[in-house]
């Protein structure tokens, strides 16, 4: 009688025939079905459903309503995303973008406008995205090769001069005191000091402390893109400091004699040969000590 | 922001209908928790204006479970339990009405009362489904759904209640 809850089966007539006249058979069935009939004649009593139902429609309902609470979190992490989204957005426009091309590398990048612009190595350009179409200036240390997207002025400002095109393709190197520009195609105005000129295809300016030397350049692009370093006249260190930035070595001169000239060109893929002609023209032996160490002394 | 939908339950003649519906044995639910008529009619009515208050929330069809929510929370609130006091219909005297024999009149009384007494002394849990059943004739099913337990569940709590009844009127 126990299993299966079979007094509950009973109440409720769910009993198979079965079942039924085996329960009747037993001594309890007579009381059992006595306490069914009995119990179901009960009652609780009415009790006054329409007071009641007036009392709470005179409540005020809550007004519309309070956002759950998973929803209250989902708007504030969307929120916190949305900030954060801007926030990066907004700096990565109005802060300063940086490109460098450290010794030994040569960087390619492009401006927003699609300009183009090759990084030689130990330069580097700072710009700001942020309205750049009005205001194409970039701050360069170095020297770097520009191929310019037609548009409004496109400035170049070191710290020895400035240089502002329209759509052109030009080569700017400031590096210590000298300053030089070659014009590859377009128009270049160079402002140095007070004065200012205009470079048309094929020329090229240099100033070196302050003086100007006019030189015309016959190809097409500046030769360190070409693995060739292309000297116009430059005295010993800043040769020496050119072949440390393209070859990222370091180099000792155990000489004074660094006065005398250079025009020419010297590999930048080739440190055996940059060194010989070095050595050949300045009449000094080289020795490596590492690697990336040499030792320039008079024969 | 507000996300706002509205639910049929705040339309006054569908919370109406459903209250009639719902409010008799709901009260009756309560008072076979507690056994206190007035304070199981308040409960009833403190449920109802959840309800009505938080209507924008509850579609109906979630309306009764929302009820029963708050009624079996209600146990939390450390409401004293009384007697369930029960009586039978007024025109109830009996089982056989033609058996006029005062000595069997005096038994059937007699066996009225004590089927109230054991009924009274059964344990909180037998005595609310047993009463869901055979006062407000609720099916198994609906009574496990209000319990918030199994039909399995319900049907062992009927069964020893009706062990326990018997074993009460028979001493």
């Amino acid at each position: 009688m126990d299993k299966n809850n079979k007094l509950a089966k009973w109440l409720n007539d769910e009993m198979t025939p079965s079942e039924l006249a085996d329960f009747q058979a037993t001594e309890d069935y007579a009381l059992y079905e006595k306490i069914k009939n009995y119990s179901s004649h009960l009652e609780v009593g009415d009790f006054n459903e329409d007071k009641v139902l007036e009392t709470i429609l005179k409540q005020e309902k809550s007004t519309p309503k309070s956002i759950p609470l998973y929803k209250k979190w989902f708007i504030q992490i969307a929120a916190v995303l949305v900030i954060g989204l801007g926030l990066t957005f907004v700096m990565q426009n109005y802060s300063s973008v940086t490109q460098l091309a450290q010794n030994g590398e040569k960087t390619t990048f492009l401006l927003p406008d699609n300009s183009e612009v090759v990084l030689n190595s130990g330069s580097e350009i700072q710009y700001k995205k942020w309205n750049w179409d009005n205001n194409r200036a970039l701050k360069l240390q170095g020297e770097a090769y520009f191929k310019v997207a037609k548009g409004k002025k496109f400035e170049v400002v070191t710290n020895l001069g400035k240089v502002a095109v329209l759509g052109t393709q030009f080569n700017v190197k400031a590096r210590e005191n000298r300053f030089d520009v070659t014009c590859f195609e377009g128009r270049v105005k160079v402002n140095y000091k007070n004065a200012e000129l205009v470079l048309t295809p094929g020329q090229s300016v240099t100033f070196e402390n302050g003086k100007q030397i006019k030189t015309t350049n016959e190809s097409s692009k500046p030769a360190w893109l070409e693995h060739q370093m292309a000297f116009e006249k430059e005295n010993l260190n800043q040769i020496i400091a050119e072949i440390q930035r393209q070859y990222k070595v370091s180099i000792i001169l155990k000489t004074k004699k660094t006065d005398a000239l250079f025009s020419g060109k010297i590999p930048t893929d080739n440190l055996e040969t940059a060194l010989q002609i070095i050595g050949t023209t300045y009449n000094l032996n080289y020795t490596k000590t590492t690697t990336d160490k040499i030792i320039f002394q008079e024969k | 922001m507000t996300i706002h939908s509205i639910s049929n339950t705040c339309n006054e003649i569908v919370f109406s209908s459903f209250f009639k519906s719902q409010a008799k044995s709901l009260r009756n639910f309560l008072f076979y928790k507690y056994g206190n008529k007035d304070q199981a009619e308040d409960l009833a009515q403190e449920a109802f204006i959840k309800l009505w208050q938080n209507c924008s929330d509850v579609p109906i069809e979630k309306a009764k479970s929302y009820l029963y929510t708050i009624a079996n929370n209600s146990a939390l609130n450390g409401i004293a339990h009384e007697k369930v006091v029960l009586k039978y219909e007024k025109e109830f005297s009996g089982l056989d009405k033609t058996n006029e024999n005062p000595e069997f009149i005096l038994e059937e009384k007699q066996f009225g009362n004590k089927l109230l007494k054991a009924i009274e002394n059964l344990n909180e849990t037998q005595r609310v489904a047993f009463l869901m059943h055979r006062i407000d004739g609720k099916k198994y099913s609906e009574i496990a759904e209000e319990l918030n337990i199994g039909i399995k569940a319900v049907e062992k709590r009927i069964h020893l209640a009706l062990l326990e009844l018997r074993k009460e009127i028979k001493i």
